[in-house]
């Protein structure tokens, strides 16, 4: 019979202190929805700044609950996960969604919308992407990808602007309407792989699928059939999510019309999402679909073509873009193949936690570069949606040479040149791979990224080398974005050169 | 009771499901996709609760659940979208928008 | 399959599920399409009867056919789009022929016997009551951040279609 514990057993039963990052960051969010209904136009500011003080709880509370960090610990019965792992990426998450919010309140500002509600739904698709990390289970999944997924819809589609002939210059809401379609798409291929893994093993639970699975695998029956075809849905719909080929169509073309700042957020955040229930679905809960010699898992060789394909045609498609936003849009796919390299080496047993370490780390530069690169792009991008393309940003150097310093900066990390972050990420990466007998991968990585070099440098070649006898580009953004660029630059070189740290920061991942 | 066994209600929602598959890649008008993701998502309920009964549990319709809330804040924010860009330029059809560039 | 009410029951959803998807996918006119998807989910509902999940039954009908359906149909109307599919396919035959040989897949690995024998034990006639599927939500070793998380996604679902339903100028 069920009886209702009282609140207090409720609270220690079920280890509610573990998931106070992202509780906390719900409830903030969700009294900054009174607080923006009546602070009023003219206190407008109130909001993003109630924002970053809500990311800054957030963050607190993170590194209290996760400072012993070292043994996993489960919540709320076993549906949440409070590991190293997921404290690490939640950091990288409220780093992200601090970056967003500065850029936002720059974008914001300068096309002079009031709209509180926008900061609103970024926390939620914040704390969506928290809850993804620690999702223990595949309903948790489910549920908080949609959290993460939904408000990014709407950002993506909130601001359209059309120019002086009415013709549109951005087009958000078209960027909007794709991404749904497609974001629909893929949560029904995820529901779907879920509900035959759910029948093939009896429980949704990923540590106890882990139990079962031998089970099913050796049984040979229609279950093993149903667990094979819905971890082949689950890789569909989560790599629509993550932007690998060949799930990548809608990239390029939501990217470059969302709004800049919303842009910069969902190659960050959707990525982490998609990425950790990645790892944490095939590493944790499937690791155990092994082929019979090697201990190699089943789903390697998938991953691995996946990986494969996607650093080809992200890395190649990309050099011949000019807008910049396409362009990042294109090098975000090739990333996310970088990080697939990592998930392919995680199935190699022995190699999994070195592997996760190594996409950690890769997801952590990428996270301080990308955002950087967009902020930057989101400097020289007029209000009226035009101004981003690469020619646009010929002749910064001479007008702006900090700005310029801090792109060529953020373009060298994205290459993977030594004391960048982005050197350390792929380091970390190859050396995986290479452990984890995939050498062939790795070096299809260190070629594509010698490609990648190619339409990096083009950027700077742009901003440097290039006739810059015209006028000078004028300061068009706000302090806010400066902050963001500072902070991303900071981070960038800050664990390109002590490179020790961000190994160190993810030693005692392990989710296998 | 004599009850019908759990795979013809696996083919059926496969069936379904690849219905709804088809349905988004051959059509373009956005409310058509839409409804033919509405019909992948039913495929996936009907595994789930089919597969809830094999196992005798309740897990499989509490995800049933969580499924139609989805569905239902997805609707709301999908219908949105399209009165917004229909508003905006008075045609939901893809291909009115600009083509996928892939 | 001997003749009796289930068997009859299943035939006769079986035909509204897949009749009302065939509908969707292939209607020309939009309001027609979301009668079709209503009977497909009717078939769906009917399913779960015979699955003996009666709550569920109830609130497929409520939600997906009372609520969902309806909005649908809503925004048929305020797009004024019902008449308006010019083209009615594209990428058809590629299309088709894939999905029919991944269907061909997926029905040899469901029935093959190569996989051997079909599932473990077999189906007691009620699974679970309301009672269970309410305690199940917030009982220990329930489903308790989902549901809250459901909830906080409602919240932003609400809040997002404010958000982009309001007028710029307002």
């Amino acid at each position: 019979m069920f009886e209702s514990p009282t609140i207090a057993e409720f609270v220690t039963q079920s280890n509610l202190a573990s998931t106070l990052p992202g509780t906390l960051l719900v409830a903030w969010t969700l009294l900054l929805v009174l607080v923006d209904l009546f602070a009023g136009d003219e206190r407008e500011h109130w909001t993003p700044l109630g924002a970053c003080l809500g990311l800054g709880v957030s963050f607190v509370a993170n590194l209290f609950v996760y400072a012993p960090a070292a043994d996993q610990q489960t919540a709320l019965y076993g549906m949440f996960i409070a590991d190293a792992f997921t404290g690490f990426l939640n950091i990288v998450i409220l780093v992200a969604t601090l970056l967003a919010v500065l850029m936002s309140r720059d974008y914001l500002m300068r096309a002079g919308i009031h709209r509180g509600e926008y900061y609103i739904l970024t926390l939620l698709s914040s704390a969506g992407a928290m809850f993804m990390v620690a999702a223990n289970d595949l309903i948790v999944v489910f549920v908080a990808l949609e959290l993460l997924s939904i408000p990014l819809y709407i950002l993506a589609a909130f601001r359209s602007i059309k120019n002086d002939g009415g013709e549109l210059a951005l087009k958000s809401e078209e960027s909007g309407m794709k991404y749904f379609i497609l974001g629909a798409f893929s949560s029904a291929f995820l529901v779907f792989g879920a509900a035959l893994v759910y029948g093939a093993s009896g429980t949704t639970n990923i540590p106890q699928i882990l139990e079962v699975a031998p089970a099913v695998v050796d049984a040979a029956s229609s279950a093993t059939f149903y667990l094979v075809v819905g971890t082949a849905l689950l890789i569909v719909g989560l790599g629509f999510k993550v932007a690998v080929v060949p799930f990548h169509m809608w990239t390029p073309d939501v990217y470059e019309g969302a709004p800049t700042p919303v842009t910069a957020l969902m190659s960050v955040t959707a990525k982490i999402g998609g990425f950790a229930a990645l790892l944490r679905i095939l590493v944790t809960a499937l690791s155990v679909l092994l082929l019979v010699d090697g201990g190699v898992a089943a789903w390697q060789t998938t991953i691995s073509i996946i990986a494969a394909l996607t650093l080809v045609l992200g890395n190649f498609v990309a050099i011949s873009q000019r807008n910049l936003k396409r362009m990042l849009a294109y090098s975000s796919i090739a990333h996310a193949g970088y990080i697939m390299v990592a998930l392919a080496a995680a199935g190699t047993a022995g190699s999994a936690d070195s592997a996760t370490q190594g996409a950690l780390v890769y997801i952590l530069a990428y996270m301080f570069t990308n955002l950087g690169a967009f902020a930057v792009v989101m400097t020289i991008e007029r209000v009226d949606g035009g101004g981003g393309n690469i020619d646009d940003i010929t002749g910064l150097a001479r007008s702006r040479p900090l700005l310029a310093m801090a792109m060529t900066i953020f373009m060298l990390s994205l290459t993977g040149i030594p004391l960048t972050a982005g050197f350390v990420g792929k380091f970390m990466v190859f050396a995986a791979a290479v452990q984890a007998g995939l050498v062939g991968l790795a070096v299809i990585g260190v070629l594509t990224s010698v490609v990648s070099a190619f339409y990096y440098m083009r950027v700077v070649v742009n901003m440097y080398l290039r006739d810059s006898s015209g006028e000078l580009l004028p300061a068009l953004e706000t302090v806010y974005v400066r902050w963001a660029i500072n902070i991303a630059l900071a981070g960038t070189l800050i664990f390109g050169i002590f490179y020790p740290l961000a190994s160190n920061l993810v030693s005692m991942v392990s989710i296998a | 009771m004599n009850a019908i066994g759990t795979e013809p209600y696996i083919i059926l929602s496969m069936v379904l499901f690849l219905m709804g598959a088809l349905g988004v890649l051959i059509r373009r008008n956005a409310i058509l996709l839409f409804m033919s993701v509405e019909l992948m998502l039913n495929s996936a309920n009907l595994a789930l609760v089919a597969f809830a009964r094999e196992w005798g549990q309740v897990d499989g319709h509490v995800f049933v659940f969580f499924v139609m809330t989805v569905a239902a804040a997805e609707v709301a924010i999908g219908l949105a979208l399209i009165v917004n860009i229909f508003r905006e330029r008075q045609s939901i059809n893809i291909d009115d928008l600009q083509q996928m560039r892939g | 399959m001997e003749l009796n009410a289930i068997s009859i029951g299943f035939v006769v959803f079986t035909i509204f599920t897949l009749g009302g998807g065939i509908g969707v996918v292939t209607t020309r006119n939009l309001f027609q399409g979301t009668i079709w998807l209503m009977v497909s989910l009717f078939g769906v509902a009917g399913y779960f009867v015979l699955l003996s999940a009666p709550f569920l039954a109830a609130v497929q009908i409520l939600v997906y056919i009372g609520a969902i359906a309806i909005l649908i149909t809503f925004a048929v109307m305020l797009t004024r789009s019902v008449t308006r599919i010019k083209t009615r396919y594209i990428r058809l035959v590629p299309s088709l022929l894939a999905s029919l040989a991944l269907f061909l897949i997926l029905l040899l690995g469901v029935t093959m016997p190569i996989f051997g024998g079909v599932s473990p034990e077999h189906a007691p006639a009620t699974v679970a009551s309301t009672r269970d599927l309410g305690a199940a939500l917030v009982d220990e070793n329930g489903y308790v951040v989902p549901f809250l998380l459901a909830s906080v996604l409602l919240t932003g679902a609400m809040i997002g279609a404010i958000f982009i339903a309001r007028d710029d100028t307002a």
